[in-house]
């Protein structure tokens, strides 16, 4: 752990960014067809409830990220390779962002740029950021937060002011029933984005007020949600279900078709400002969370030396763990989110949470001693 | 980066040994006391100084004593000296009855202030800076009179940071002048003044000002622990001494902030910041520094608060275009062509026709032109000045676009993005932009808009990791204060300007009482009010 302090706006800020980070690129719920907002919705109130299996795992162990506490829990082995395989699977999922990322600019604007070029490029600044510390990221999360809304704000007006919108594409509302969209919440929006949280349990110790955890981070993704929805039914709205539900990236399409005074129009690069910057934070934090997990695990002095290791392997496999952006897309919808987002994020938390229930009543009237020692076991 | 680090550790211990060895010099001379033959005495000074000829001696004498004073010509005020020496020392009528050096005393008094010198290095500090020392055969001390006065710059207009408002006075290369230059603003007994000597052999003057109790103590300490530490020859103006004391070296941002305008120091003083002034440099230094005090002009607080607003986002858009303007143009043309509007595309396309290189190199050449210029004209004689500012136009102008070298919309461009460096009102950012101008120009011709997107996201990692004396850079944007955003985009009316900026000043944060806000008399009360008033 490194010795950082963030506020709790910082925290919000950071949950923000890293929530709605690629998702809303994506045509998120698009197998809802027009009723993806209907999805996402569900998405984060499931995404809320799973957060509290989070937070109170926080709360028995407060001063832990979770490598150190899934030791405690489950005993000294298993826990170490389960908090290895949480280090990896933070790592892929950084990998796959980087990958979400690279593919959009080499499909859209940068067609003759090699992939190669632009992810090492991208995992370059990260790299630095890291090697500046946490404290530095909250920070520039709080900039970019800024400059976020208020691009955001400006695309609202000009889609609306450019007649974009047509509410009629919405209606009808569950024209096929609840089943598609509580298939799309299960597979989906429940465990992209907002069961992705789970890599805050690697940095919930650094905020300086822990009984601030429950507003930050679900006040970050209720914002986060709300404005995931809005953007899927400006997309409906102005594109149509069908064009939505076959387009990569909706949002992108969106903003192609603004055109205002004849003079405000072909905006794509805007979207390209914002993919930077979204895609920055969320490769960032699954990054981060790697590095300062797999410090933790292998008792390393400084997260420092594991930053260039790591970014290196995030940028190789970024290159290698699809052939081609359909390989790529079909493995994030099928196989990820069954095999790796429903274990890693729901179901071993909640194993977790059983376990430390039962050996934390055991231990009641130790648990002063216990909290003190897990002080002295973080400070050192 | 380790690597970095464990090098800059190993030049800390060797800073550490040096100063060790610095006190134990032989060479210099050490707390000997002054002899009571005052012909060993002036032998001595001689000696030590070489016989150098500014070395002024004129004896006199008093009942059997032999004496004599010294002073440095052109330091010591000789006006002064001649006459006292002319009509005290020299009719001096002594009857003998009295003690010779008790009536010198008396007589130097006259002179001026006066302190007893014993020791030799109090002897050589004292005429070196200006001082008369006497010395009296049979007597083993000498009187110190402060005789200071050299001639002098006076107060002029400010020459580089110039304001349509406000006062017009700035700071001159005599410590005392700007010492009182500045109190005479600040009329309050908590403004405090330390005097220090920096520079091994140079020995310059250094004060630290600060008002007590709405500074911070600990930055206070930790400017002093930083001075105490500058262990170097000699400090010749205030540039070195931020280059030695600043948080980072790498880094193009400045760090702390210098003004030659007493006007901006004393307000920098009354937010709790702290200033250093150095003998020998207009210029004073205000720690610590955030980014956004370097696009606060003076001007912003002698207008009303609208239109510094509106000045003062200006200044930022034009910093924005001193950055990135070339890059954007690059980008624009090589990668995003669609951005354009097709007319104005056509237009660029059939404009760019006859160049033969690339946007990068076209670019590129206008800039360095450009700077090549700039720097070339800070150190003109003024007599070949007009002649080369022609021969400057020809060179970014119509005949560069005749030739076919650039099209005639680089031009635009170069122009644009060089006079909106000159809106940045501190020098040391608008160079920052510069530099980093030619950065963004090569990743915009690699990767377009993305590539200054991340250029951008560098520089505002770099941005918010670095700090000014322990106060991070970015304050109070990020980390985000909404108390303090008074004077940082917007420009708070005075009267809504409450507190202090907590982060730098402690203690006494209120600056404006409540009720400030002006309003016109009411009708029906208006006797009343005036009985209060």
């Amino acid at each position: 752990m490194e010795n950082a302090k963030i506020k709790a706006s910082q925290m919000f800020v950071l949950v923000v960014l890293f929530e709605m980070g690629s998702s809303i690129l994506v045509g998120l719920g698009g197998s809802a067809r027009q009723d993806a907002w209907i999805s996402i919705l569900l998405g984060l109130a499931g995404g809320i409830l799973v957060f509290f299996i989070y937070y109170r795992l926080f709360k028995y162990y407060p001063e832990l990220p979770l490598t150190s506490y899934l030791q405690k829990i489950t005993g000294k082995w298993i826990g170490r390779i389960l908090a290895l395989f949480y280090v990896v699977y933070f790592m892929y999922v950084a990998t796959r962002v980087l990958r979400d990322f690279g593919e959009l600019l080499t499909t859209t604007i940068y067609t003759a740029t090699p992939l190669v070029v632009i992810n090492s490029l991208m995992i370059l600044t990260i790299i630095y950021g890291i090697h500046k510390g946490f404290e530095v990221i909250a920070r520039i999360g709080e900039l970019y937060f800024a400059i976020i809304y208020f691009m955001a704000i400006s695309g609202m007006i000009l889609v609306t002011g450019s007649g974009l919108i047509h509410f009629e594409n919405i209606r009808p509302m569950l024209e096929n029933g609840m089943k598609p969209v509580l298939r799309t919440f299960l597979k989906e929006t429940l465990v992209f984005p907002f069961g992705e949280m789970i890599v805050f349990t690697m940095l919930l110790p650094y905020l300086n007020n822990p009984k601030k955890v429950k507003i930050a981070c679900i006040g970050g993704m209720g914002l986060a949600g709300i404005n995931i929805a809005i953007t899927a039914i400006v997309n409906v709205a102005v594109l149509g279900p069908d064009l939505f539900v076959r387009s990569n990236f909706p949002l992108l399409t969106t903003i192609g078709k603004i055109q205002l005074a004849n003079f405000i129009e072909r905006l794509d690069v805007f979207f390209m400002l914002y993919l930077v910057i979204g895609g920055f934070f969320k490769i960032t934090i699954f990054y981060y969370a790697a590095v300062i997990g797999a410090a933790d695990l292998f008792k390393l002095k400084s997260h420092q030396k594991l930053n260039f290791p790591i970014g290196f392997v995030i940028l190789l496999a970024s290159l290698m763990i699809a052939s081609n952006f359909a390989e790529h897309i079909e493995e994030g919808l099928n196989v990820v989110t069954i095999y790796l987002s429903w274990p890693f994020q729901i179901i071993i938390p909640l194993f977790l949470l059983v376990i430390a229930f039962f050996r934390n009543r055991k231990k009641q009237p130790k648990q002063q001693s216990n909290q003190q020692h897990n002080q002295q076991s973080s400070q050192s | 980066m380790s690597i970095w680090s464990t090098m800059l550790k190993n030049k800390q211990k060797k800073r550490k040994n040096d100063n060790v060895r610095q006190h134990n010099d032989p060479q210099k001379p050490e707390e000997q006391p002054i002899q009571r033959n005052y012909e060993d005495n002036v032998s001595r000074i001689k000696g030590e100084l070489g016989n150098s000829t500014d070395l002024l001696f004129r004896e006199y004498q008093i009942g059997d004593h032999k004496g004599t004073i010294v002073y440095v010509d052109g330091l010591a005020n000789g006006q002064l000296i001649n006459d006292f020496f002319n009509e005290t020392l020299l009719n001096s009528g002594f009857n003998g009855n009295q003690d010779p050096f008790q009536f010198l005393i008396e007589k130097a008094a006259g002179l001026g202030n006066f302190q007893f010198a014993t020791e030799w290095n109090q002897v050589f500090d004292s005429f070196l800076s200006g001082n008369t020392l006497f010395f009296l055969d049979g007597y083993n001390q000498a009187i110190n009179v402060e005789t200071k006065g050299w001639d002098k710059r006076s107060i002029s207009e400010p020459s580089t940071q110039l304001s349509i408002g406000g006062p017009k006075d700035s700071f001159t290369e005599t410590i005392r002048t700007n010492t009182a230059l500045i109190r005479r603003r600040i009329k309050s007994p908590n403004l405090w003044l330390e005097s220090m000597k920096l520079g091994t052999v140079a020995q310059t003057d250094i004060a630290i000002m600060y008002i007590k109790g709405i500074a911070n103590e600990k930055i206070i300490g930790e400017v002093k622990e930083r001075l105490n530490q500058i262990n170097i020859d000699a400090v010749m103006a205030e540039g070195y001494i931020e280059q030695l004391f600043e948080d980072q070296t790498w880094t193009p941002f400045p760090t702390t902030h210098h003004s030659e305008r007493p006007d901006v120091i004393a307000s920098h003083l009354l937010e709790g910041r702290i200033a250093i002034l150095v003998d020998g440099t207009p210029f004073v230094i205000t720690v610590p520094a955030i980014f956004a005090q370097f696009f606060q002009a003076p001007d912003d607080y002698y207008a009303r608060f609208d239109i510094s607003t509106s000045l003062r986002i200006l200044r930022i858009l034009a910093f924005l275009i001193a950055l990135m303007g070339p890059a954007l143009y690059i980008a624009a043309t090589t990668f995003h062509q669609e951005m354009i509007p097709t007319t104005l595309a056509i237009a660029i396309a059939s404009q760019r026709e006859n160049v033969p290189f690339p946007a990068f190199i076209e670019a590129l050449i206008m800039e360095v032109t450009f700077e090549i210029l700039r720097e070339a004209g800070l150190r003109l004689p003024r007599a070949v000045g007009q002649a080369v500012s022609i021969v400057g136009a020809l060179v970014i102008g119509q005949a560069a676009v005749q030739a076919g070298i650039v099209s005639p919309i680089m031009v635009i461009v170069v122009s644009i993005t060089a006079i909106a460096n000159f809106s940045t009102p501190t020098f040391m950012m608008a160079i920052a932009a510069r530099l980093i101008r030619f950065a963004m120009m090569a990743l915009a011709t690699f990767l377009g808009l993305y590539g200054i997107v991340l250029g951008l996201m560098f520089m505002s990692i770099h941005l918010c990791a670095l700090r000014s004396f322990g106060i991070p850079y970015m304050m109070p944007i990020a980390p985000f204060n909404a108390q303090n955003q008074q004077d940082i985009f917007i420009r708070y009316p005075i009267w809504a300007m409450k507190y202090r900026p907590k982060f730098i000043s402690k203690g006494n944060l209120v600056r404006a009482g409540d009720n400030q806000k002006p309003m016109p008399p009411k009708q029906e009360d208006s006797q009343d009010s005036k009985g209060e008033s």
